[in-house]
């Protein structure tokens, strides 16, 4: 019987901490990845071995599915005999293929601030420290926020996937939920508007962060 | 020689996975790409209804993880008694949910276009549909294929998604399965990848 | 030869006195406003067939939205324009005085027989110069192609670029990107072409082609409306200048008395600055 509010008393709170796990795992992936993103997009911009192994890094993990990342890391170090919890593994994952994707952000953001920029800062004298940190710095922040935004929604979503190692947010909820009631509707509208509400408020935190950090491009 | 036949075992169910992760992706991308074109046109072009109708469905998708909507569908399908096939019925919830990526991905090709080609279409008294055709719609095809690209590598991707809805069952397999499948689905991405990255030269240097 | 001619054209007088007398271009009462901003105010205008009208004056003072409101790429909240009899983008009733919109199809059928070519050319990148001549012919006023083409072939001839049938517009240069818009809109068969700034965005040594071909067409007998910078082109084109400023026409007369003997100060201050620079 859908919308059953004896049901729906039981159900929030068991969907609020799938939630908290979630965010947790969203919000550290997040954190992690802006450093580790950041490491990876260095190095890939330097020539020589250390460039060519973060370039193909960033290729392995943007061309494999996050679930099989997620296998291989859960089931590897079990067979490798350090079993990792399910929440570790999916943090451990999550980063890894996050971490390529905000590389290549972080790479984009500065391809995109003009040439010209670059000729206007050394013409008046300014040398590398000061040219990057005043002029080029601000630029590329404001460039990278949206699309880091849109990845911090697609990071909110891809925890979803994390219920494949048993790892209790709110997708495995909803699987166990399902299982053990009738009310499938219930659930799913229940999980659905958990998610929207994760993902709307990232993007409107995205919004503000673009508001104060960024400037009239 | 003891060893060689669980690997064969693995690698013929290999196969199989990577037959079915063609056949859905294929299946999947040609409704989605349709579909996501008509929205782009109706989102563009469209009544401030069906722009509503439309912005609402955008919001629906981006906000909620695909594998919560194959859940459901997955869930679903028997109670309503609709005679679909699971692998049909994956299909059909993959193009509805990257229809909506691809309609974004063409508006902003569409938007993208300088107004002054839609003057001079209008100029040489062209009616709207006319200019569509010949004038916009072609030249928006060609600036949103990178991105379009991008977006079938993620399709791709999310054909992985089966295991847990069980159609394709991974977490029984020995380890060997998933770096083989990673290796496929790489195979399949990263030449996606790369042709993208051709079209991407190539539009630039065309405008 | 000489009696040929002259009964050639006392003929063409007495065979056509209306269509003669009636003007190709009439614009009455002309009002458009950007938000507050008021761009163009009450601004009447007619041209006559085979007439040249250079339209000049400072930045922002709405001599491109007069052109582009013409063929309705602008709209615009009072006033009426008709082009060889037939009202434009707006019908006026009579007796009542409110206006109607056309039709997106009348509009678009008005639009075939007005040419226009723009400051930034807007050739279609993704199809050849023949492709680009021959798409609105063939599309809109089905011509059959062949005929198109071949009368593609003419006009390109006429602007001295028959050998780029079949290039891509990115190959070409400004100049020549800018004949083959010439082209493209008199493939049309236009009754009055007009002109924005047509030169602005050329480099100075790509200019003198495209004026070349401007000079022909009126040589020919174009009803024209041209937009420009260029003084000393002005001069030796127009039939007749018009300065706007503020969305006004300021003054109107012939090039030799408007840009050497001007009666107003503005017209006199705007000319004054130019010289100084380059002399007409």
């Amino acid at each position: 019987m859908p919308f059953d509010p004896h049901f729906i008393a039981r159900l929030i709170p068991a969907l609020l901490e799938g939630a908290k796990v979630t965010v947790e795992l969203a919000a550290l992936t997040m954190a992690i990845c802006l450093v580790w993103g950041l490491l990876v997009a260095l190095a890939h911009s330097t020539r020589g071995l250390l460039g060519s192994i973060a370039g193909g890094y960033i290729q392995l993990v943007r061309n494999t599915p996050l679930l099989i990342q997620l296998y291989v890391v859960y089931f590897g170090f079990s067979m490798a005999g350090f079993g990792l919890s399910g929440f570790a593994s999916g943090l451990l994952a999550l980063c890894a293929q996050n971490g390529g994707y905000v590389a290549e952000i972080y790479r984009g953001g500065l391809q995109s601030v003009s040439i010209r920029q670059f000729e206007a800062g050394r013409a008046l004298g300014m040398r590398r420290r000061t040219l990057y940190t005043t002029v080029i710095l601000p630029q590329v922040i404001a460039r990278v926020i949206p699309p880091l935004t849109n990845q911090s929604i697609s990071i909110i979503k891809d925890t979803s996937q994390v219920a494949a190692i048993a790892v209790m947010e709110i997708m495995k909820i909803t699987e166990v939920w399902v299982e053990t009631s009738a009310n499938t509707y219930d659930v799913f509208l229940g999980a659905a508007l958990i998610y929207l509400a994760l993902t709307s408020i990232a993007g409107l935190v995205g919004k503000l962060a673009e508001r104060s950090l960024a400037f009239a491009q | 020689m003891k060893e060689l036949g669980p690997l064969i075992h693995s690698f013929w169910y290999l196969l199989r996975g990577a037959g079915m992760t063609v056949l859905m992706a294929t299946s999947a991308v040609v409704p989605a790409t349709l579909l996501g074109v008509l929205l782009a046109l109706l989102h563009v072009f469209g009544g401030w209804l069906l722009r509503s109708a439309i912005l609402g469905y955008l919001f629906l998708i981006r906000g909620i993880p695909l594998l919560v909507l194959l859940t459901f569908v997955y869930y679903l399908m028997p109670l309503t008694g609709i005679d679909l096939p699971p692998f049909w019925g994956v299909v059909l919830v993959i193009s509805l949910y990257y229809a909506a990526f691809v309609s974004e991905v063409f508006r902003a090709g569409i938007l993208s276009l300088p107004q002054a080609q839609w003057d001079a279409a209008r100029s040489l008294g062209m009616t709207r549909r006319l200019m569509l055709q010949i004038v916009v719609l072609p030249q928006a095809l060609r600036l949103s294929a990178p991105p379009y690209v991008s977006l079938c590598v993620s399709l791709v991707k999310a054909t992985s998604l089966v295991s847990i809805v069980g159609l394709w069952e991974l977490t029984m397999a020995p380890f060997q399965i998933f770096i083989g499948a990673a290796a496929i689905y790489f195979c399949i991405c990263y030449t996606l990848a790369l042709y993208g990255r051709h079209l991407e030269r190539r539009v630039l240097l065309g405008h | 030869m000489e009696d040929t001619l002259n009964d050639a054209s006392s003929l063409a007088i007495e065979l056509a006195p209306a269509r003669q007398r009636r003007p190709m271009l009439e614009i009455a009462g002309l009002c458009k406003s950007f938000g507050a901003l008021e761009v163009l105010r009450d601004v009447s205008v007619v041209v006559s067939p085979g007439e040249v009208v250079v339209v000049i004056g400072p930045s922002g003072s709405g001599k491109t939205t007069l052109l582009r409101c013409i063929n309705l790429l602008e709209e615009y909240e009072r006033g009426t324009i008709a082009v060889d009899g037939e009202p434009i983008g707006y019908r006026t009733d009579g007796r009542s005085g409110r206006r109607a919109r056309m039709s997106e199809r009348e509009i678009a059928r008005a639009r075939e027989r007005i040419g226009m070519v723009f400051q930034s050319f807007n050739l279609f990148p993704h199809m050849n110069v023949l492709q680009n001549i021959v798409a609105a012919p063939v599309r809109v006023r089905r011509i059959e192609r062949r005929q198109a083409e071949a009368r593609a072939r003419e006009l390109l001839a006429m602007v001295g670029l028959s050998d780029k049938v079949a290039e891509y517009p990115i190959r070409l240069s400004g100049g020549q990107q800018q004949r083959v818009a010439i082209a493209r809109a008199l493939a049309m068969d236009p009754k009055i072409m007009l002109f924005d700034e047509v030169t602005s965005a050329l480099d100075p040594e790509l200019v003198g082609e495209v004026l070349a071909a401007m000079q022909q067409l009126a040589g020919d007998g174009m009803t024209m409306v041209v937009v420009t910078h260029e003084m000393s082109f002005a001069r030796d084109i127009a039939d007749r200048i018009l300065f706007i400023d503020g969305g006004v026409i300021v003054e109107e007369g012939k090039p030799d008395q408007l840009l050497f003997a001007p009666q107003t100060e503005r017209v006199g201050a705007f000319l004054k600055r130019y010289n100084d620079r380059y002399r007409i």
